[in-house]
């Protein structure tokens, strides 16, 4: 049957931009829709009132939001809207999606991260599973990231490190701020192994993209020189230039029709001024992020699927995951310091590149039971200057400060040292209570139901996040600083989100199979986060970029091989 | 009290529930629109809070000198600009207008600086009252440190009182919240 599109790629960021780039170079034609703008290199600037402050990279949330449902306190839950909280929810909505605005901290899970429930055994109250699919299988795509989308770091030989089938990364560390050799002795005067964490950040020019520049604005802002990894610098530019990709930018995905029989039809799509439009595909491949490709398929009903594509078992959404955790700070003072040395340690642009994965895995405090535990990676404080002068107008005791005390306070902030950070990464244990629903009120501005999320979470999380804060806080103090303080809640970070759709062999408990195609459906895929079962305890975008090229090289398969020769 | 509450259920009594008096004062007739979203008087007496929140210094910047009147006025007339927000700082003026006139007989623009800081305290004291100063300083503080495309910290006066490198490339004009991505 003759088709529009070998394949239709929905969502452009970390799961459909190696999708895109995979088939387009094979020889395939590939449309890719992406619900917002395309920006490019020269469209990002260090502006933070368009980053950071209004919905520049994303909806506002007068015309589109989320609904949180979180603990009542009295066993019950207590939805809320974000418009309503002002607790947005959207990550980049835009070409390249989120991937546009990461850090890009870059670690691979380790192999007992694929098989969590088979290391451990199963926790109580919750649903861990293994992966159907080992770190064996996923090296060699790990290992293509590195090169494709440029990874720079270096190896050094610790406990933890994972296989790898390359001896070192493709690309240098990117330069580091003196304060990393603090950390580093700090760490080893404490017997911890000082990590260089991996970078998703070009520090060579190379790929037609220029390397860093070093201007101290990286996380939540679009690289202007094309060095940060995104989706869209990395893997989209390159699949446009194959003539293969057609990306439709501001083209919001509304349904995947289906037939009487349940094959799938065509995609139906909506244009910014709300025009319908319809295309179809050999193949349709999901990536929205993981709570907006449950989102999609919920609302793809169809007269065989009454409930949501793939969600005839009732799962899709289920087993939402985050990234559990936390993060503490202390101030580096410079009264007192050694003017030399201030010197140094003003130095803005360069990067702290530091992570401990002593307690990846650690043995219970009480048990002496091997557990998993999680990562540290310490980083300074954001150099948003709007943002750090807000804070400081609630004095210690919570009250608001005005006038010449505020701005004392403010210029005191910023003359008076660095603020140096810890993150803290470990394992969202999948529950009952963590899913996406579509929400039976709030609409989004083209009617649609907005996606509706509850927030559960297990409370062995925190008791892991307070162990390993526990850690960070005591390299701060190692090292000298003052002020240390650090928090670990229940709170989810809304930019590391997986789950949803997982991946496995029993169609009755996963959305996909091993190929993260859906059960029961010859071509439909999800190559985003969705499949996740479990996340290891780092940032997921390194994993969610393998295992979309390992699938779209099952794609490949499907489509019957390399085509080239017929473009 | 939910964020979205605050903003919508405000009154005089909420935001100073020792000031509050059943009698309401007449509001009078408006002078004629000085701002895109704030009206002259709004404009005067909005410009006499901000000043107080953050005031000009012989060696540090103030609200005065990085137009954070104008500022909020541009960012108030922001199509997309919450709408809850907006009314909440607009309705915020008029109940500290009216307390102004009941306890001092005379407008907040017209007070002077320790009678400001006595009424200020006073709003303070209600979660209300403090949610609107603690908007208004954040507001005050865009126009401090944003780039000066958007209309405060002229010659970016309120980046070297803090010696803060805002990084490079700057926005230019096409580009800035509000042009960029504009299909």
């Amino acid at each position: 049957m003759n088709r529009d599109f070998d394949v239709c790629v929905i969502g452009s960021g970390a799961g459909g931009g190696p999708v895109a780039l995979t088939l387009a170079e094979a020889g395939y034609s590939v449309v890719v829709l992406e619900k917002g703008p395309w920006f490019r290199e020269q469209d990002f600037f260090k502006d933070e009132i368009a980053c950071c402050r209004r919905s520049t990279y994303t909806p506002n949330l007068l015309d589109e939001r989320h609904v949180l449902e979180r603990p009542d306190g009295d066993g019950g839950w207590q939805a809320e809207s974000t418009f309503d909280s002002g607790w947005d929810w959207w990550n980049g909505n835009c070409v390249g999606g989120a991937t546009n605005f990461m850090s890009g901290f870059f670690h691979r899970m380790k192999p007992d991260d694929f098989r969590l429930l088979s290391a451990f055994g199963p926790v109580a109250g919750a649903n861990i599973a293994d992966w159907p699919i080992s770190y064996d299988e996923m090296e060699p795509w790990y290992d293509l990231v590195e090169r494709r989308v440029g990874v720079s770091g270096k190896i050094v030989d610790h406990p933890r490190q994972e296989p790898r089938s390359s001896a070192g990364f493709p690309y240098p560390p990117t330069v580091e701020h003196p304060i990393s050799g603090w950390i580093d002795r700090a760490c080893r005067d404490l017997g911890y192994i000082p990590l260089p964490a991996p970078r998703a950040i070009l520090s060579l020019p190379a790929m037609g993209r220029d390397a860093c520049l070093y201007t101290n604005y990286c996380g939540s802002y679009g690289c202007s020189t094309g060095a940060k990894g995104s989706a869209r610098a990395a893997l989209l530019d390159h699949a446009v230039r194959t003539g293969r990709c057609e990306i439709r930018a501001r083209c919001m995905a509304s349904r995947i029709l289906s037939d009487a029989r349940g094959n799938l039809e065509a995609l139906e799509y909506l244009e910014t001024n709300g025009t319908r439009r319809r295309l179809d595909a050999k193949i349709y491949v999901v990536a929205c992020q993981a709570i907006e490709t449950a989102r999609l398929l919920l609302m793809s009903t169809g007269p065989k699927y009454p409930d949501g594509l793939a969600n005839k078992n009732g799962q899709v959404g289920r087993n939402l995951i985050f990234s559990a955790g936390g993060s503490g700070a202390g101030d580096i003072v410079y009264p007192g310091l050694d003017p030399k040395l201030v010197d140094l340690l003003d130095v803005r642009g360069l990067f702290v590149n530091r992570a401990l994965q002593d307690w990846y895995f650690y043995p219970d405090p009480k048990t002496g039971q091997r557990r998993k535990g999680g990562t540290v990676e310490f980083l300074f404080r954001h150099a948003n200057a709007i943002s750090r002068a807000v804070a400081q107008k609630w004095d210690s005791s919570g009250d608001l400060v005005w006038g010449k005390p505020l701005k004392d306070r403010i210029k005191s902030y910023f003359a008076s040292g660095r603020h140096l950070r810890f993150e803290v990464f470990n394992d969202w244990t999948p529950v009952d209570d963590c899913f996406v629903s579509l929400d039976p009120v709030e609409k989004d501005k083209w009617g649609m139901p907005v996606a509706r999320i509850r927030l559960g979470y297990h409370p062995r999380d925190l008791e892991v996040g307070r162990f390993l804060a526990r850690k960070g806080a005591e390299v701060l103090e190692r090292l000298g600083a003052e002020n240390v303080s650090w928090s670990v809640s229940g709170s989810p970070p809304p930019n590391l989100v997986a789950g949803g759709c997982r991946f496995g062999t029993d169609p009755k408990t996963s959305v996909l199979d091993p190929d993260c195609r859906a059960h029961g459906l010859e071509n439909l895929y999800v190559t985003d986060g969705s499949c996740m079962p479990t996340g290891g305890s780092v940032p997921y975008t390194w994993t969610i970029y393998a295992n979309a090229f390992r699938v779209a090289h099952r794609i490949l398969d499907a489509l019957g091989g390399a085509a080239c020769a017929r473009s | 009290m939910k964020r979205r509450a605050f903003l919508k259920a405000g009154s005089l009594a909420a935001f100073s529930p020792a000031l509050a008096s059943a009698h309401a004062a007449g509001t009078g007739a408006e002078r004629p629109l000085s701002g895109r979203a704030l009206k002259r008087t709004q404009w005067s007496i909005i410009e006499a809070v901000q000043d107080h929140l953050l005031p000009s210094e012989s060696d540090a910047p103030g609200s005065r000198d990085v137009n954070a009147t104008a500022y909020l006025d541009r960012t108030l007339a922001d199509p997309k600009f919450d709408p809850d927000v907006k009314g909440f700082i607009l309705k915020g003026i008029g109940w500290l207008e009216e307390i102004s006139q009941q306890e001092e007989g005379q407008s907040f623009a017209e007070v002077e600086p320790a009678k400001r800081e006595d009424l200020l305290r006073r709003i303070a004291d209600s979660g209300v009252g403090e949610r609107w100063l603690s908007t208004l300083i954040t507001y005050c503080l865009e126009a401090m440190l944003a780039d000066p495309l958007y209309g405060g910290n002229p010659g970016g006066v309120g980046w070297k009182w803090l010696e803060h490198d805002p990084g490079k490339p700057r926005p230019t004009p096409d580009k800035i919240y509000g042009r960029l991505g504009k299909a």
